[in-house]
């Protein structure tokens, strides 16, 4: 790409690159402490605790004391840990988590110590595949983890990971096509200004939903929290961690919590720019005013992850890869063809008869989808119901032998007969009996 | 303008697409999506049935379809398909032994089980879940959208005329036929192991072919063919850059057909997958091959021709006597038709060294009429049988024409074709392949050549003395009777191989006319 | 303007000497490792290198495309293999055929040689002709590939699929293992573990005592009883209980009884 396409990006001196790295570092660390703050208060709040209150100013403080106590703990390396790897897979981890942020615009051009310069570290024509690209070798920490512990429950949890990773990656891949379509450009910065009249968010609404949903995915938060489900694999990937280097995993995923949020943010939610009744006053969208909107979008997405975890159960893992790979990628696909069939009528709009054919194509495509959604879910309904008929022998009784259990979902309460329920009912008497027999 | 479309992407030109030419790929690559759809959507009972309806018809159309476009010679699709006689002619032969191919796959009388194929690929050898599959009659019929898809990567392979597309048609082709050497019912280890050794090997040729096209881009800037070959005339052809890279490209081909030091997977391959695919690959394969080899050799590097030639006389050579050689010690009649590809193929080359019209013609006449022979020879092979299966050892082959006259005498038929004595198509192949090679003064290399020859006719009447011969004894096989699908490729093997040999004239004139490659 | 160049010039040597050499020790560590997975991950190293030096030659979207597809994916998935195949599993050094290994070693070589050679040979007296003409006709990387898979390499694009459709038919056809029994629902899981004649809630956890919370010690049970059913079945196979203290036990009951019993 010729540079002036560009404009300003590359033409940093180095003192300001240095210095656009050091701030993003110190963003990052300091939006990881708050998080975590922000998380237990928030998940408190939702379970009618009060969370962490002790430590600074509302609690503020705490998670950085969690952080020193971390880093000075005792390290415990299992003996049949792999060492290199098992050393090398948390700075992985970390560093990359570090690296997606270098493309992710903060702001607009501003001007620091007489320098005209953009807030985003770099950017190029491919910056949203880098995040692709930074993100896949960040697995390879997880993953390298979970083997090198040299124990069950972490190689466990990182093969989760891994499979979990890939499959949502395929799936956020896709979401991002359509934002690739509209803006012409996988830059950052092009896409932030290509949404100048009205977010990607609400005429890529499909893209959005199936990003927001692959990105809970790709950063192994709940509900999708599987590589790490503590009743299944004690901690998952990091159960062998200690120290320091567990911190660089908790490090690492708060980070990958704000990468996410930020390209959201970048991608469908206009970026830096500011939302709509702010935008009428004409110098929200210059200066420094724009870092500000930035962060509040990105503390939305960050809430909306809390608020995700506070409120949904872990799904189970074949109910989770059966949403990833039979509804959000097909769902995905048939929406990037409708995308581009819309892209290509609007494009050639002066022929009426290739629009009429696109239409009826897009009609079709969509028919297609919808019936064959509907078919798979009738054929699996119809193979659990089939399964559940030769299950259920109609002998379920409301009260077998005593113990009254509730039916089961498609289960119809068979009444038992009078003696029979009279005997059930006896049975607890006698127990009941029993007891204050006890008692007196 | 819009301002949600940011920069609209600068639009650039279509190339045009003849697709009339490009049609019988199409229709095929077609009817093989649908094929795929029938396995996701139509019940089990029916899914066969469908299968088989939509394979012939899609080869019986593409065939009708070929005939339509006999005449068109052209370069389309912005110079990556060439639409000229050779390709056509091959096309024809693969569509045509294809179908014979499926024929074999189709047949159903001869296993008592059912089928050629596992019921299920996925169950382990010797599983619960292998017998229960087998006891329900369930059948693999995903071997039928499999082998239309390799049909099409075949068809593109001989008409591609730009080493990318040659390379996902290679790629096209033999992905499922690796996939399908591992689906034997009987024997299934060996077929899975001889399917696993295919695809490594022939994923380490693939290797090779890339890093030849990496270099001959790097060397033309260009995988067109005809820019190549504009460059190779424009620049000194001493350049080592491209000598290397007629040497990779020329691998990851030889080893498509067989040819010695690349033949290491033939007889495993051949003997571990199902007879029919075997078939396939001895036949369809060695076909697609020999045309993209030529076509590369010829029309890319045709410049450079005094360069390439002595590497393939050294690989002729080998390929003919190793191949000769070996076939005579081996002692199953599956490997020792493998080796005796090999052994063909030597032959062939040296009917592709001869750098002329006349060895193009003759390398088509010789593949096709060896095609024809073989597919009868592997449809020989699959009906007889004793309990364990397909009888392959060859002392189970031993009075087997006193035991059944008609099987023995079609198999000697075709071994005295493979062996080329006059009155059969291997005869007429043999000495069009030698004529064009004497005329381009390769006359030691048919001398060489010849002597093979005589080596290879050796273990060709070996089988022939075996069952005409001697005693049938206890352990002799016996010849099921199969469905008409068989009997029909026992029959056009047979009829071809006569028919050829008596009167070539026809198929003469065919390749004849067929022209020289476009670029 | 001159200086830029320079500059440039000077960073690109700098990218180019690091990631070589990183390239060129990952491949050697490919090689050399014994345990498949640190193959893999030298593996890894080489691509992440070459993507960067293609990052550095101006072809962004050929490096970007290298990490997704090959060390996110490939390698990635080969991992995924190998970590389920075994987690120790290294190569064996015992040869199969004799002399195999020094007759790949001399044949490596001769290759390596025959490249080395002829590709430097073929090179040194060649003038590059720089990636500006290439990136600059459709103004950048990405649309010159765009620009390239629509127009001369349109046919070969599309055979693609063809090619992705079959391999995906072929996992399907090597891999998916077709029920032929109805897959056990909940309800019929717990109607077996109720009727036959096993334990039907969940086992009781190992004891814990004074000195022992192992698992292989036996649980201790509310009325103050052992049982061996907390211990793990290939424990029990290898004679691997622990023994109880029965004086403990008693001990521990006489105190939290207060002498009653």
């Amino acid at each position: 790409m010729t540079s002036n396409q560009f404009g300003l990006f590359g033409t940093d001196p180095w003192w300001l690159v240095l210095l656009k790295v050091l701030a993003i570092f110190v963003i990052l660390v300091l939006l990881t402490l708050f998080t975590i703050w922000w998380e237990r208060r928030v998940v408190s709040r939702m379970q009618n605790r009060i969370g962490p209150n002790r430590v600074g100013p509302q609690g503020l403080l705490q998670s950085l004391m969690d952080g020193i106590k971390l880093a000075l703990k005792e390290e415990v390396i299992p003996r049949t840990a792999h060492l290199a790897v098992y050393w090398i897979a948390p700075v992985i981890s970390a560093t990359m988590a570090f690296l997606a942020f270098a493309v992710i615009p903060f702001g607009p051009t501003v001007s620091i110590f007489g320098v005209k310069t953009p807030l985003q570290l770099t950017d190029f024509p491919v910056s949203v595949l880098y995040v692709l690209a930074i993100a896949s070798i960040g697995i390879y920490g997880i993953v390298l983890a979970g083997w090198s512990s040299g124990s069950p429950y972490p190689l466990l949890g990182g093969l989760r990971s891994s499979a979990q990773v890939i499959s949502y990656e395929i799936a956020m891949g896709l979401s991002f096509v359509a934002v690739f379509l509209y803006a012409g450009s996988m830059s950052t910065s092009e896409i932030v200004a290509a949404q100048q009249p009205v977010w990607f968010a609400v005429i890529l609404l499909p893209s959005f939903l199936i990003y927001v949903t692959s990105m809970v995915g790709e950063t192994n938060r709940a509900p999708f929290d599987l590589p790490e489900a503590e009743g299944e694999l004690v901690g998952g990937f990091h159960t062998e961690y200690s120290s320091l280097k567990f911190a660089l995993f908790f490090l690492a995923e708060y980070i990958n919590m704000v990468t996410v949020s930020a390209l959201a943010t970048t991608l469908f939610l206009g970026g830096w720019r500011a939302p709509w009744p702010l935008s009428v006053w004409a110098s929200a969208n210059s200066g420094w005013w724009p870092m500000l909107w930035w962060l509040v979008k990105v503390q939305l997405f960050i809430f909306f992850f809390i608020w995700l975890r506070g409120t949904l159960p872990r799904l189970r893992y074949d109910q989770f890869m059966k949403l990833g790979w039979k509804l959000l990628i097909p769902i995905s696909i048939v929406w990037i063809v409708i995308v581009a069939g819309a892209r290509t009528l609007r494009d050639q709009s002066a022929t009426s008869s290739s629009r009429d054919t696109l239409f009826i194509a897009a009609g079709v495509i969509l028919l297609a989808a919808v019936l064959s959604l509907v078919a798979s879910s009738r054929a699996d309904k119809r193979k659990t119901q089939a399964d559940e008929a030769r299950a259920t022998v109609a002998e379920y009784q409301v009260d077998a032998g005593g113990f009254p259990v509730p039916p089961l979902p498609g289960q119809q309460a068979v009444l038992t007969s009078r003696r029979d329920s009279a005997v059930g009912t006896t049975i607890i008497q006698q127990r009941i009996d029993n007891q204050e027999n006890a008692d007196g | 303008m819009n301002p949600i479309m940011a920069s609209a992407p600068a639009l650039f030109t279509i190339r045009s697409v003849d697709y009339r030419a490009i049609s019988p790929v199409l229709i095929i690559l077609a009817v093989a999506l649908v094929s795929v759809f029938v396995e996701a959507f139509v019940g089990r009972s029916a899914r066969r049935p469908v299968q088989l309806v939509l394979v012939f018809g899609a080869f019986l159309a593409t065939f009708i379809d070929l005939i339509t476009l006999h005449a068109t010679r052209l370069v389309t699709a912005a110079g990556s398909v060439a639409v000229d006689g050779p390709a056509l002619v091959m096309q024809g032969a693969i569509i045509l032994l294809a179908a014979l191919a499926a024929m074999l796959m189709a047949e159903r009388m001869v296993d008592p089980s059912g089928d050629p194929f596992a019921a299920r690929a996925s169950s382990l050898p010797g599983s619960v879940d292998e017998a229960e599959f087998s006891a329900r009659g369930y059948f693999q019929t995903e071997v039928w959208p499999l082998l239309l898809f390799s049909v099409a990567g075949m068809m593109l392979f001989v008409s591609a005329n730009d080493l990318l597309l040659m390379f996902v048609a290679l790629e096209v082709m033999s992905l499922p036929i690796y996939l399908m050497a591992g689906m034997a019912r009987r024997r299934r280890l060996l077929s899975q192991e001889a399917s696993l050794k295919y695809f490594l090997l022939g994923a380490f040729a693939s290797a090779f072919f890339l890093y030849g096209m990496a270099l001959t881009f790097g060397f033309a800037g260009s995988v067109n063919l005809g820019s190549i070959a504009d460059a190779v005339s424009a620049k000194p052809s001493q350049s080592g850059l491209l000598l290397l890279a007629v040497a990779m490209l020329s691998i990851g081909l030889l080893f498509k057909v067989a040819a010695v030091p690349f033949h290491q997977w033939t007889p495993d391959a051949y003997q571990g997958a199902p007879t029919a695919v075997t078939a396939l690959m001895a036949t369809t394969v060695k076909i697609a091959a020999f045309g993209a080899l030529m076509r590369v050799l010829y029309v890319a590097f045709g410049g450079i021709r005094w360069d390439w030639t002595p590497m393939l006389w050294i690989v002729a050579i080998l390929t003919m006597v190793v191949g000769s050689v070996i076939a005579v010690t081996q002692s199953d009649i599956k490997r020792m038709l493998a080796y005796s590809s090999v052994a063909q193929a030597g032959f062939i080359l040296v009917g592709v060294i001869a750098v002329s019209g006349k060895g193009l013609a003759s390398v088509l006449f010789y593949v096709i009429a060896y095609g024809f022979a073989t597919i009868g020879a592997f449809a020989v092979v699959s009906v007889v049988r004793d309990a364990s299966g397909e009888a392959t050892h060859l002392s189970k082959w031993a009075g087997l024409g006193k035991k059944s006259p008609v099987t023995g005498a079609v198999l000697s038929l075709l071994m005295l074709s493979f062996a080329g004595i006059p009155l059969t198509s291997g005869f007429i192949g043999k000495f069009a392949v030698f004529s064009a090679a004497i005329a381009n003064g390769a006359t030691w290399l048919v001398i060489v050549a010849v002597i093979a020859s005589v080596v290879s006719a050796f273990f060709y009447a070996r089988v022939i003395v075996l069952m005409f011969f001697s005693e049938p004894t206890e352990a002799t096989a016996s010849v099921v009777v199969p469905s008409a699908f068989t009997t029909i490729v026992i029959a056009a093997g047979a009829t071809v191989t006569v028919v050829v040999g008596i009167a070539p004239q026809p198929l003469l004139d065919l390749v004849n006319n067929a022209g020289l490659f476009l670029r | 303007m001159n200086a830029a160049v320079q500059a440039g010039n000077v960073g690109e040597t700098l990218v180019f000497w690091i990631c070589a050499f990183f390239s060129v020790l990952g491949a050697l560590g490919l090689i050399v490792s014994r345990k498949a997975v640190h193959s893999a991950l030298w593996m890894a190293l080489v691509m992440i290198n070459l993507a960067i030096l293609f990052v550095a030659n101006s072809a962004p979207f050929l490096g970007m495309a290298q990490i997704v597809v090959y060390t996110g994916a490939v390698m990635m998935l080969f991992l995924f293999v190998l970590m389920m195949v075994g987690v120790d599993s290294s190569d064996s050094l015992i040869e199969t055929i004799k002399g195999q290994r020094v007759a790949g070693i001399l044949l490596g070589i001769g290759m390596g040689l025959l490249l080395v050679f002829g590709l430097g040979s073929a090179l040194t007296n060649s003038t590059s002709v720089g990636l500006d003409a290439a990136n600059g006709v459709d103004k950048g990387n990405v649309q010159g590939i765009a620009h390239l898979i629509f127009t001369d390499y349109l046919i070969p694009f599309e055979v693609t699929s063809a090619l992705l459709i079959t391999a995906a038919l072929g996992a399907m056809v090597l891999a998916h293992r077709e029920r032929w029994i109805p897959r056990l629902t909940q309800m019929q899981l717990s109607r077996a573990r109720f009727a036959g004649s096993g334990h039907p809630g969940n086992l009781p956890n190992p004891g814990i005592y004074a000195r022992h919370n192992a698992v292989d010690t036996p649980a201790l049970l509310p009325d103050g009883s052992t049982t061996d059913l907390s211990i793990p079945g290939p424990l029990v196979a290898r004679g691997g209980i622990r023994p109880v203290d029965h004086a403990e036990v008693d001990e521990v009951a006489a105190i939290t009884d207060g002498g009653q019993s």
